[in-house]
């Protein structure tokens, strides 16, 4: 009797585990066919389609399409400059962070100070203003740096400022039990840093970090203000406003600018479920 | 002989609270020394004094002939903090393993990130200690895949391939499910039956029976009794020794 019932709880267990799996499936499904229905809609809308419903004439938006074929290559162009500035800002991002992290944790009066002062007055200004005080207000004191130079510095500076947070906690993350078994190994502070926090505290940092990395590939936009670096956004106006073809222009750089967060953002999945069943 | 671990009139202050008053200690080589006492009484502190875990405020303590003055401001005193660290190994509570390295990268690290030493020769020691505690066959595995008393017997071998010549061992199975201590005991006996000097906070009263040499009872920072096992647990001289006895009894220790 206890055996049967036994039997039949765990076969109803699996039941209900199947029933979950499957409207699991059906709402992933209904999630896709809602997406592609969505897509085509956006489609429909810039088809340059002509209804008529009685009196009423429908037309829906029409792009052009030549000028779209012959700008396209121009636009795309600016895909690689994109991509370099958003690297190199990142990995200079990534080093002002860390040191503005270390310096918040730092018992040293000045440390604690820099990293503090640093922090709010990069927050405390919009990124806008940023950029443009490298490009525009620099040169006004003698130093004209190029555009992607500018860009760079801007976009490094205000990143690193908000990823010091993340950094930070990526730090804090790493037990005071961590430390003193390396002390207590006769480690430096130097060794105890490299080989067991910092090792630890990237990994905590690292997905946190590819989310900014996405972003920045999209305000990396903003450098296309000053007019120096040549970069999708700054292509797409540049040909849009020339041959007033805005619409068509900032669709393609529209178009290049999700398929690239798509793509990172896919890549970025893979990377965290790597972490995820690795060794922690 | 001179006592491998000296100390000599320590006090620790954490801001106001005086935690270790005036305590000295001696501890032959070879001797296995059990520490007991309250929660609270300073048993932690005065281990990690020894080999600076925490700065102590005033004293002198001496391991294996290197002496370190409490009050020493000078430039050497860090050497010296740095030679008393490679002549101790620490085994936490809480095992503090390092969970980005597999067990034999744990193992190896001290040797060959601190004593730089070739990492073939580190290697070899490292499996030699792992043998000895029962866990080479784990040495690929991540921490995290480790059971409490496994990771333990880890961190044991990890300090034990440091070639140390005094172990510090805080509460070694106090984080581990019952069935798990035993495992621990039983490397750490293995340990002490090969020689080393090795000073032992415990609540495990049947190991400091069977193993230790002498027993020693903290209180309110102070050392109150220091005596041999069989004599301590059957002639406690002082009111709170015996309290602290009953205590454990009454826990079925
Ligand atoms: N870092 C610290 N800062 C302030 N006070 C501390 C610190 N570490 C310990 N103390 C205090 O010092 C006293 C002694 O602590 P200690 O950890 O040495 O006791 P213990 O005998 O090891 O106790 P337990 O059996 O609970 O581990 C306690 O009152 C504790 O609260
Ligand atoms: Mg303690």
């Amino acid at each position: 009797m206890a055996l049967t019932e036994k039997h039949e709880s765990t076969s109803h267990a699996e039941q209900l585990y199947q029933a979950q799996l499957r409207r699991d499936r059906i709402f992933r499904a209904n999630v896709g066919v809602s997406w592609a229905v969505l897509f085509l809609i956006l489609i429909f809308l810039f088809s340059g389609q002509k209804f008529e419903l009685g009196d009423f004439t429908f037309k829906t938006i029409s792009l052009n399409t030549s000028f779209i074929v012959k700008n396209l290559w121009f636009i795309a162009q600016g895909l690689g400059q994109t991509l370099l500035i958003s690297s190199l800002s990142i990995l200079f991002a990534m080093t002002l962070a860390l040191f503005a992290a270390l310096g918040r944790l730092s018992a040293f009066p000045p440390f604690y100070a820099v990293s503090t002062f640093y922090v709010s007055l990069i927050r405390g200004t919009p990124l806008y203003l940023q950029i443009f005080f490298f490009f525009l207000a620099l040169p006004q004191l003698g130093i004209v740096l190029s555009g992607l130079v500018s860009g760079v510095l801007a976009l490094g500076l205000n990143y690193g400022a908000y990823m010091s947070e993340t950094f930070r906690a990526g730090l804090s993350s790493v037990g005071k039990g961590q430390r003193e078994a390396a002390m207590a190994l006769g480690m430096t502070p130097g060794q105890t840093m490299r080989r067991v926090v910092l090792p630890q505290a990237l990994r905590f940092a690292i997905p946190p970090m590819g989310n900014d990395f996405i972003s920045m590939t999209k305000d990396s936009a903003l450098v296309s203000a000053t007019g120096f670096v040549h970069e999708l956004m700054w292509r797409a106006v540049k040909v849009g406003r020339a041959q007033f073809n805005n619409l068509e222009a900032l669709i393609i750089a529209a178009i290049f600018y999700w398929m690239m967060t798509l793509i990172l953002t896919y890549i970025q999945g893979k990377i965290e479920t790597h972490l995820a069943k690795g060794d922690r | 002989m001179p006592p491998i671990v000296k100390i000599t009139n320590l006090d620790k202050y954490f801001g106001r609270l005086h935690v270790l008053k005036s305590v000295s200690l001696d501890v032959p080589e070879r001797q296995v020394v059990c520490l007991i006492g309250r929660s609270g009484s300073g048993k932690s502190t005065l281990l990690r004094c020894i080999n600076f875990l925490e700065e102590p405020s005033r004293g002198i303590i001496e391991v294996g002939g290197i002496q370190v003055d409490a009050e020493d401001k000078s430039k050497e005193r860090r050497q010296l903090v740095h030679n008393v660290r490679l002549t101790t190994g620490m085994v936490f509570q809480e095992f503090n393993l390092f969970p980005h390295m597999t067990v034999l990268e744990n193992v190896i690290e001290g040797p060959v990130t601190v004593k730089g030493m070739e990492r073939s020769q580190a290697i070899e020691l490292a499996r030699q200690n792992l043998e000895n505690v029962g866990m080479l066959f784990k040495a690929d595995e991540y921490p995290l895949r480790l059971s409490g008393g496994q990771k333990q017997r880890v961190a044991i071998a990890r300090a034990l391939t440091m070639q140390p010549r005094v172990m510090l061992f805080d509460e070694p199975t106090s984080a581990l499910d019952p069935e798990l201590i035993g495992e621990v005991l039983s490397v750490m006996k293995k340990v002490a039956y090969e020689g080393m000097t090795m000073i032992v906070v415990t609540h495990e009263m049947g190991f400091a029976r069977e193993v230790a040499d002498r027993v020693v009872v903290m209180s309110e920072g102070k050392l109150i009794e220091d005596a041999a096992p069989e004599e301590l647990f059957s002639h406690p001289k002082d009111p709170r020794t015996q309290a602290l006895i009953d205590r454990y009894r009454s826990e079925g220790a």
